[in-house]
């Protein structure tokens, strides 16, 4: 009895005890008594951070850096917001993209208090029906804010630009952009400048995926299609019900399929915000890659991309996990190297069990041994590693697995998994320094997701990976 | 360790005994207090008299066990603080002991609780590894339906079908009872389909003042107070809140006579009467069922003006367009702006939005309506050139609003605040002179118009209305 318990006790230990070695995670102290169902964060001058409620609160918190957590304070700058998704600070305004508007505000009198609510651009249609969201995002290089507007009821387009992507000049002009959207989660730049959003498992949306927005492209979901138009927009394709994306893609050049597929229930079911890591090794190796928050397993996953023949493709790990309530957005700090993140529960039930919160993530300092890239081949895949592999695990092919599938692109809800294969990995060679290993695979799939189990390998220090799993979608094979 | 284990049995061993008095002083009184009724003067949650720990034990057992986390409201007050769990810590006799001294004691008369009826609470809810919202355990386990304040209530049923409401005194009923919980209950009629019933007696105002009472039914109902009807639902229809009625009356503290005529025509039944008076913002009921749908929020969340500036929500609201803005002034006076139409569209008085059916779950949408009375709609359509941009909104240092809209190069400002029971609103223009669209509604009279519906602003001048309820 007593060594059960204690082996019970180690087991939980070791598995427990593994993020905390690297990344430190710690709920910031919300004002006693409200209700902090965060929907969008911004970083301020002088650490100080805002945040928007769901209820369309919006609050400044100072402390959120420090390293005594009791002492954060926050002060109530406005109420009355609606349900804000996307917020950022820009010479003394705090940008809002709200469902019905992209705003900006201020304090113009320093009663600490806004005072001015300017409306930038409210040219898309909204109609009442609970389910359209809006989300935006930070400026681009140019100073526009991308908005991905949810289909009416995830399903229908009943006000104008609903499945769309628009983004809204400085001076307030809606520019149509993408067409093909269901239910967006997040939105955010990877550190070309290229914008991302997240869309979610359903109709015309086989999983959840991380999805680019290259201007002028369909993004898979015909739904709102109708409304190219209203701007003499191209009018987008109307895809074959059932097929896939890579059949469908082939016929309609502009049609850009997902940049990564997220494997529905196996990483997450609700991608969510969207943060690129351009810190140079604040927080990890993990350079350029993309954060995505998820809400209904209270992670955040890892992205890393690149790009072959012309499409963004790449592989998501699970990264950060056990966060308090499902996460909506997630914000970088390129300067502290920490990331900031909250969210809800209200709606969509979610791992992390309490109603809504407010997190920071702190990098140890300590390395986890991991995949740090993963990138194609015309022959199969490149892992580079975070510390060098021990030679005779990461060189031999058994100590690897490949799995590949893909998803049906249909009107219904959802897709299981389908038209399964078994890439043969047939060789692994370890490179000099012994940082990464080149895997040789017969059987590649175009358009496939290719899960990659490499639980075999070990660090050349005896460790296992911390993540063996890696889903990387071959959207195109390299010459 | 071990030793800490052994200790903590050595030291709970004298109490096997369970006397569940000494139990609460040691595990409970130091927040519920020894009388029962909530430490350091109420400030937690009081255990007498409360309806939480009375009826079927299960909901107070499962909360022992678990505790209760969030807001919980007890007797008309919101508490919101966390009630540790003690499922670890006292074992399953003990628990017994104290909830059964609990449910006896302090005026609480409610059946003992057994050890094993604690075991097998604590089996059905082993996996459970958080504390309980009171939101969550109602669902599983109702609280007991409380008193209401009608007392020497009489109900009668009456056998036949009605298509109008007849005259109950020259009808002999099938059947008249006593009813001392002071509950109306269809359920107390021993005829189920074509009957009509009554109820008789008097509401016990608690305090002199305003109240607002609310109806639905199926098929027909009809409430008189003090011998007058005053809220009154005819014909035959479903009770989902399509053809609910609200009425206020002004009554004295004291008993009124109150009574209550109900016909059921065929189909279904139901009646809901609720009521709020002075300092009671959520509904109760007279009933034993609560009335439904968006006029009603099941899980009320206030939101009014705090510190003297008015309250602004943004967000869906029935009877204007999505894209409304609403200010709710200090002493009961509200509108909403529409940002699509970019004119005021909606006045009412009271309470001024309850965010209950928008903030619960994934929310509601533009089903929902004011939450105070006599809305006023001022106009529906948009009367300003197509060119015409919202372009946001102002606050003046009170916290009052100046709405603002482009055409072209000049701006419409059009400014509101509450003024000794009026809304008085400011008009001007920026460049050039602009024609705007004042329409006149019935129930209030808008000072200012000199009778026009139609007024031309130019600039440098401010036109001042000031909209009053008849």
């Amino acid at each position: 009895m007593r060594h059960i318990i204690f082996s019970l006790l180690t087991a939980a230990f070791a598995s427990a005890a593994t993020q905390s070695d690297y990344y430190l995670r710690e709920e910031i102290p919300l004002p006693p008594g409200e209700v902090m169902e965060i929907g969008s964060i911004a970083l301020m001058p002088e650490q100080k951070i805002a945040v928007t409620t769901r209820r369309g609160d919006l609050w400044i918190c100072t402390g959120a850096y420090g390293d005594d957590l009791s002492k954060v304070t926050w002060k109530k700058f406005t109420q009355g917001l609606h349900e804000p998704f996307g917020m950022f600070w820009k010479a003394d305004w705090l940008y809002l993209t709200q469902r019905p508007e992209v705003t900006r505000i201020k304090d113009s009198t320093g009663s600490g208090f806004a005072d001015t609510f300017e409306t930038i651009c409210s040219d898309w249609g909204i109609n009442g029906d609970y389910h359209e969201f809006a989300f935006g995002s930070e400026p681009d290089k140019n100073g526009d804010i991308w908005v991905v507007l949810c289909l009416t009821g995830s399903a229908a387009a009943n006000s104008d630009w609903r499945g769309w992507c628009v983004r809204i000049t400085s001076d307030g002009k809606m520019i149509p952009t993408c067409s093909g959207i269901r239910s967006p989660g997040g939105i955010g730049f990877n550190a070309e400048g290229d914008a991302f959003y997240t869309d979610n498992q359903g109709l015309w949306n086989g999983s959840s995926s991380l999805k680019w927005l290259k201007p002028g492209s369909f993004q898979g979901n015909p739904t709102g299609n109708k409304f190219h138009s209203l701007a003499n927009f191209p009018a987008p394709p109307e895809p074959a019900d059932p097929s896939r994306v890579l059949a469908e893609r082939l016929k309609h050049p502009e049609f850009i399929p997902p940049a990564v597929v997220f494997p529905h229930a196996i990483i997450g079911q609700s991608p969510t915000g969207i943060a690129c890591d351009m810190s140079n090794g604040k927080f990890g190796p993990w350079k350029n890659q993309l954060y995505v928050g998820e809400q209904t397993h209270s992670q955040i996953q890892r992205v890393c991309l690149e790009k072959v023949n012309d499409l963004y493709q790449g592989a998501v790990f699970h990264f950060l996990e056990g966060f308090e309530a499902g996460l909506i957005p997630v914000r970088y700090d390129q300067e502290t190297g920490m990331i900031f993140t909250g969210g809800s529960n209200r709606g969509w039930a979610s791992r992390g069990s309490k109603p809504f919160t407010f997190e920071r993530v702190k990098w140890t300092g300590r390395t986890p041994f991991e995949i740090e890239t993963m990138t194609a081949n015309s022959d199969g895949f490149t892992l580079n590693f975070t510390e060098p592999v021990d030679p005779a695990s990461a060189g031999d092919p058994a100590s690897y697995s490949m799995a590949a599938w893909t998803y049906i692109l249909q009107s219904g809800y959802g897709s299981p998994e389908v038209d399964q294969a078994a890439p043969k990995i047939t060789a692994a060679t370890v490179s000099p320094d012994k940082k990464s290993v080149r895997l040789k695979i017969d059987g590649l799939v175009r358009g496939h997701v290719h899960h990659l189990d490499s639980k075999g390998v070990k660090s050349a220090s005896g460790q296992a990976l911390w993540h063996a799993d890696a889903y990387y979608t071959l959207n195109e094979i390299p010459k | 360790m071990f030793h800490r284990i052994l200790q903590l049995f050595a030291f709970t061993v004298p109490l096997l005994a369970q006397d569940g008095g000494q139990l609460f002083t040691l595990h409970c009184s130091a927040c519920h207090a020894l009388d029962g009724k909530g430490a350091t003067g109420g400030a937690f949650p009081p255990l007498a008299g409360s309806p939480w720990v009375a009826g079927d034990a299960d909901r107070a057992v499962k909360i022992a066990l678990k505790g209760l986390t969030g807001p919980v409201e007890v007797s008309g007050k919101t508490y919101n603080l966390e009630m540790p769990p003690q499922g670890a810590v006292i074992p399953d006799d003990q628990i017994a002991a104290i909830l059964t001294f609990v449910r006896s004691s302090w005026g609480n008369n409610a059946s003992p609780v057994t050890e094993d009826f604690v075991k097998t609470i604590r089996a059905s809810v082993e996996d459970r590894k958080t504390p309980w919202t009171a939101e969550e355990i109602l669902k599983l386990h109702p609280l007991p339906l409380e008193r209401t304040p009608l007392t020497n209530l009489i109900s009668q049923v009456y056998r036949g079908k009605w298509d109008a409401f007849p005259d109950f005194s020259t009808l002999k009923p099938e059947s008249a009872e006593e009813r001392h919980n002071g509950i109306i209950s269809l359920a107390d009629s021993p005829i189920k389909n074509e009957f009509a019933m009554t109820w008789k007696g008097s509401f016990e105002a608690p305090t002199t003042g305003e109240y607002t009472f609310v109806l639905d039914v199926d098929d027909a109902a009809m409430i008189r107070m003090d011998g007058k009807p005053f809220l009154q639902i005819d014909g035959s229809g479903p009770m989902n809140g399509s053809r609910l009625k609200r009425a206020k009356i002004q009554l004295t503290q004291g008993p009124h006579p109150f009574s209550v005529e109900y016909l059921e025509v065929g189909g279904n039944q139901g009646l809901a009467i609720g009521w709020k008076g002075p300092g009671i913002k959520s509904w109760k009921w007279l009933t034993d069922t609560p009335a439904m749908g968006p006029a009603i929020p099941s899980n009320s969340i206030p939101i009014e003006p705090t510190g003297g500036r008015p309250a602004i929500y943004r967000n869906f609201i029935a009877g204007t367009t999505p894209r409304a803005i609403c200010f709710g002034f200090p002493g009961g006076l509200n509108l909403a702006y529409s940002a699509d139409n970019l004119a005021p569209e909606l006045i009412w008085t009271g309470a001024f939005m309850d965010g209950g059916l928008h903030w619960t779950d994934r929310g509601m949408g533009n089903q929902v309506p004011p939450a105070g009375d006599d809305v006023i709609r001022l106009s529906k359509s948009r009367a300003l050139p197509a060119t015409a941009r919202f372009r946001g909104y102002k606050l003046d240092p009170e916290g009052n609003p100046i709405f603002s809209v482009q055409i072209g190069e000049q701006f419409l400002l059009d400014s509101w605040r509450a003024d000794s029971g009026t809304l008085v609103r400011k008009l001007t223009v920026t460049v050039a002179p602009l024609e705007i669209q004042i329409p006149q509604a019935e129930g209030i009279t808008i000072d200012g118009t000199g009778g026009k519906t139609t007024l031309t602003l130019t600039p440098g001048q401010t036109i001042t209305l000031t909209y009053r309820w008849n």
